[in-house]
């Protein structure tokens, strides 16, 4: 048998999107085989024309996006990780004396891991306020902040839970008592409608290789308050080259050496393409995918949903006979459905929801289909029931 | 974690080989007959009964000890009953080093 009869037989069921989405529209693809056919225009270091000026078109792409601006306070890194360790440790460095910080048990371990990192080298005590029905409550907020609270780090949307926070209540006192609000919108951005004018963060996250279409290595964050963060990288600009001393106009302030040229020429691409398809139409279809599989996943004697009405396209689930590596490795050799297993590098979510185990992590995408949802579902049916079984016979 | 690939697709009678030597879960009813085995501080096999290939981790503290384990189950296990005594002996040994590793005072692992 050849790996093509392989595939008909058995086709590949991808529900990772919550990690990296699959497959990219075809004109993200056909995107960044455009950019990389010519020369980069790259002002300041290049005499010729080249393509498109990407960095310029993907920030106002990302300014209309979400509602913003200007465009120039958009920032590229490489991913949302790299921006939170920019934002977390610019702002430290800003900070003359050690301060408070707030974050939550929803966070991801971009968040956790730099803001540990602060807490161990006495640069902040931290306060991880709880979640409750899988939302941080606003009001936990409020209740944590201490005279030297000066910066609150947390997500918009959990990766474990799926769950969306009310992140608008919480900037709006945050900006009211001048306490930096960095938003980590990894999950988020992409999924749904999001207003940053409407709301007063210090920064957003985002990036680019999940719910935006683009591919891994481009992301970046918006910020309202560049003077907040120190600057933390130098280097060149292709601006103001007689200067020794790192340019501070946005946005290359936060900016040194040559961007991402492939990776923001898929941002541009995958923006335009959910502007095209429809932000609404995509939002719609995912949750139906979300709620079809839920409703399917309930069925199932031994497996247990950790939030049944997700705002997000994420289903956390475990088969309770079997280790979620062990069901995540079958479904993955037996019936190639290819999912998430483990801690989703949220640690403090897990010690919650399922003992500190980790947990089977199913997400959709627009390419994702019903049928595959489907046929997602039956597999992880006769595995949890052979599991059963086997248990009851032992 | 390592994957090995094996001279030919893993049978029943080797699941039935290992139950000798720590825990086997088979769950023939899948799609793909699927099985793990788990031997404490040892070492932990999964994949399925057909494929030539399995999924092998090795526990972080003892991982150079274990590194002929795999090799030693293939082994031993054409060896049949004679193969199980043989390798109980070289568990043994493995055993002695784990416990100097444990509590590396004088007399220990004599």
């Amino acid at each position: 048998m050849n790996s093509e009869q392989k595939d008909e037989q058995n086709p590949l069921i991808y529900l990772n999107n919550a990690a990296t989405t699959w497959p990219k529209p075809d004109a993200v693809l056909e995107e960044v085989t455009q950019c990389l056919r010519q020369p980069l225009r790259e002002p300041g270091r290049t005499t010729g024309n080249g393509s498109r000026d990407y960095p310029s078109a993907a920030r106002e792409a990302l300014a209309a996006f979400f509602h913003a601006g200007p465009a120039e306070h958009f920032v590229f890194c490489q991913n949302a990780t790299d921006s939170l360790n920019l934002l977390i440790h610019g702002f430290a460095k800003k900070s003359r004396m050690p301060f408070h910080t707030i974050t939550t048990e929803l966070e991801h371990n971009s968040v956790l891991r730099p803001l540990t990192a602060l807490e161990k080298d006495g640069i902040t005590r931290l306060t991880v306020v709880p979640f409750t029905d899988n939302r941080v409550n606003p009001a936990t907020i409020k209740k944590a902040i201490c005279e030297d609270t000066r910066l609150v780090v947390m997500t918009h949307g959990s990766n474990v839970l799926g769950s969306v926070q009310d992140i608008r209540q919480i900037a709006e006192y945050l900006h009211a008592n001048d306490i930096f609000f960095i938003v980590d919108g990894a999950q988020t951005a992409g999924h749904i409608p999001i207003h940053l004018s409407d709301i007063p963060v210090g920064a957003f996250v985002f990036t680019g290789h999940k719910a935006l279409f683009g591919i891994p290595g481009i992301g970046g964050f918006f910020i309202t308050e560049p003077e907040a963060v120190r600057i933390t990288r130098q280097g060149g600009t292709g601006t103001d080259s007689r200067e020794l001393t790192h340019p501070f106009a946005m946005p290359m302030r936060f900016e040194a050496g040559t961007h991402n040229y492939p990776g923001i020429a898929s941002l541009y691409a995958g923006l335009q393409f959910i502007t095209s398809t429809g932000q609404e139409a995509i939002e719609r279809k995912n949750r139906d995918l979300t709620h079809g599989f839920i409703r399917e996943l309930k069925n199932i004697p031994g497996v247990t949903i950790y939030n049944e009405n997700p705002d997000l396209p994420v289903v956390s689930f475990n088969i309770t006979a079997l280790d979620n590596h062990e069901a995540g490795f079958i479904l993955a050799r037996a019936y190639n459905v290819i999912l998430r297993t483990g801690l989703h590098c949220a640690p403090l979510v897990h010690e919650r929801i399922d003992g500190g185990k980790g947990c089977i992590r199913a997400s959709f995408s627009y390419f994702t289909s019903r049928d595959e949802c489907s046929a997602a579902a039956q597999a992880i049916r006769e595995v949890a029931e052979s599991a059963d079984s086997q248990v009851g016979s032992d | 974690m390592k994957e090995y690939v094996l001279d030919e697709p893993l049978t029943e009678g080797f699941l039935k080989f290992l139950e000798n030597f720590g825990t086997v879960r088979f769950l023939e009813q899948l799609r793909k007959p699927y099985f793990s085995f788990e031997k404490a501080l040892f070492i932990s096999i999964k994949g399925f009964v057909g494929d030539s290939t399995v999924e092998v981790r090795y526990k972080k503290d003892f991982q150079d000890l274990m590194g002929d384990y795999v090799h030693l189950l293939l082994y031993y296990y054409d060896q049949g009953e004679r193969g199980i005594t043989a390798l109980k002996g070289h568990e043994d040994t493995l055993k002695k080093k784990m416990k100097i590793r444990l509590d590396p005072l004088p007399g220990n692992g004599t």
